[in-house]
């Protein structure tokens, strides 16, 4: 039973692993850290999979104990030497896609995301991942109002940064 | 600003071609690696707090001390103070674990945040009500020492021939003062520590629960 079980589990979170790199993503600085918060949410999530009763989407699921992992839990090694330029997944931009002033804007804006707190990147996260005001709000534990309060501050936040 | 947010989203759902791929073994492999959360070191750190002072007491070498035998006069109190002691600590282990219980990682970001906080309070009034009984324990014996020469006299023969030709009252001024300033400055390290080491733990939790609390007002 318990080998079905952690194959169900290793398959799903296979499928759905990109929800938690982006995660790690927007987290971490480096590639050991990514890897670092990475394994903790896996551990996290297999702890967590006996009570998860498909009741919802295993991925709606994911969303709430990646964050609740990179915000809450997650304690970062202060051993870690950074990795020497490292080029974080987030600013690699197709270049083909954009004209060039779409691509610098593009750099900006996620350069400005990375230095939003950890209750912001996780409202901005939901956001990029095309999630409504209800479930942000209800992953976050604040009302739909304070959210939309709360998002609307971080997009002037972000203007700011990015215009100084 | 909104139409930069949409670039952005738009670009953002594109970026999965650029993450890592884990294989089916490498996510198989960490399931079972050892978590290093906070709450685990909440739990590590509480269940060394409540034991180290326990095994101390508790140690033979310790109370076989020719120090306690001499507290016989006081033993009923000694045994009254040592039901209570234990009788508190085990309500605080048996809260601790009912609220460690309760801490999960399904719950909405804030709720977990006051569920870890709660649990870190449970500790927190554990370890301020040790310190008040090691503060109590030092004024038993201050007690002891001004009251009762026989008590001093105990402690002296354990301290060598050099005391015997001081006079008795110096000796019981000079105990009154270490005993003091001993017990102040145990308690205030003893504290310190504790408060040093999980405001350090808990710095990142505490700043992010107050802006999600900050939201309400």
């Amino acid at each position: 039973m318990n080998k079905k079980l952690e194959h169900q589990f290793v398959t799903e979170l296979e499928s759905n692993q990109n929800i938690v790199h982006k995660v790690c993503t927007l987290y971490t600085n480096d590639r050991d850290s990514h890897k670092d918060l990475f394994q903790e949410i896996t551990i996290q999530l297999w702890k967590a999979y006996p009570k998860f009763r498909g009741e919802s989407k295993f991925s709606t699921w994911m969303y709430r104990v990646a964050l609740n992992t990179a915000i809450t839990l997650y304690r970062k090694s202060k051993r870690r030497i950074k990795t020497q330029n490292y080029d974080s997944v987030i600013f690699k931009i197709k270049a083909d896609e954009y004209n060039q002033e779409q691509e610098q804007q593009l750099t900006l804006m996620y350069k400005a995301v990375k230095q939003l707190g950890d209750i912001e990147k996780a409202l901005v996260f939901l956001y990029l991942e095309d999630k409504d005001y209800r479930e942000i709000s209800e992953t976050l534990g604040i009302t739909e109002v304070n959210a939309r309060v709360k998002m609307n501050r971080i997009k002037n936040k972000l203007r700011t940064i990015m215009n100084p | 600003m909104m139409d930069e947010l949409e670039l952005l989203k738009k670009d953002w759902q594109k970026k999965d071609e650029y993450l890592p791929k884990l294989s089916y073994d490498e996510i198989h492999n960490m399931i079972w690696e050892k978590s290093s959360s906070i709450v685990k070191w909440i739990l590590i750190i509480s269940i060394l707090e409540i034991t180290l002072p326990n095994l101390i007491y508790l140690s033979p070498s310790f109370r076989e001390d020719e120090l306690f035998e001499n507290v016989s006069n006081f033993s009923s109190i000694f045994i009254a103070v040592n039901i209570f002691y234990y009788s508190i600590v085990a309500l605080y282990i048996y809260q601790f674990y009912r609220r460690y219980k309760e801490i999960s990682v399904l719950a909405s970001a804030k709720n977990l945040m006051h569920q870890i906080i709660k649990t870190r309070k449970t500790v927190k009034h554990y370890i301020i009500f040790c310190l008040s009984m090691s503060l109590i324990f030092f004024a038993f014996f201050i007690f002891g020492v001004s009251i009762s020469d026989e008590f001093l006299r105990d402690i002296m023969a354990g301290m060598g021939d050099n005391s015997k030709e001081i006079p008795l009252d110096k000796i019981r001024t000079t105990a009154i003062w270490v005993l003091s300033i001993g017990g102040i400055l145990f308690t205030a390290v003893a504290g310190g520590i504790y408060f040093l080491l999980y405001g350090l733990l808990l710095r990142k939790l505490k700043k992010n629960y107050k802006e999600l609390k900050q939201l309400e007002v």
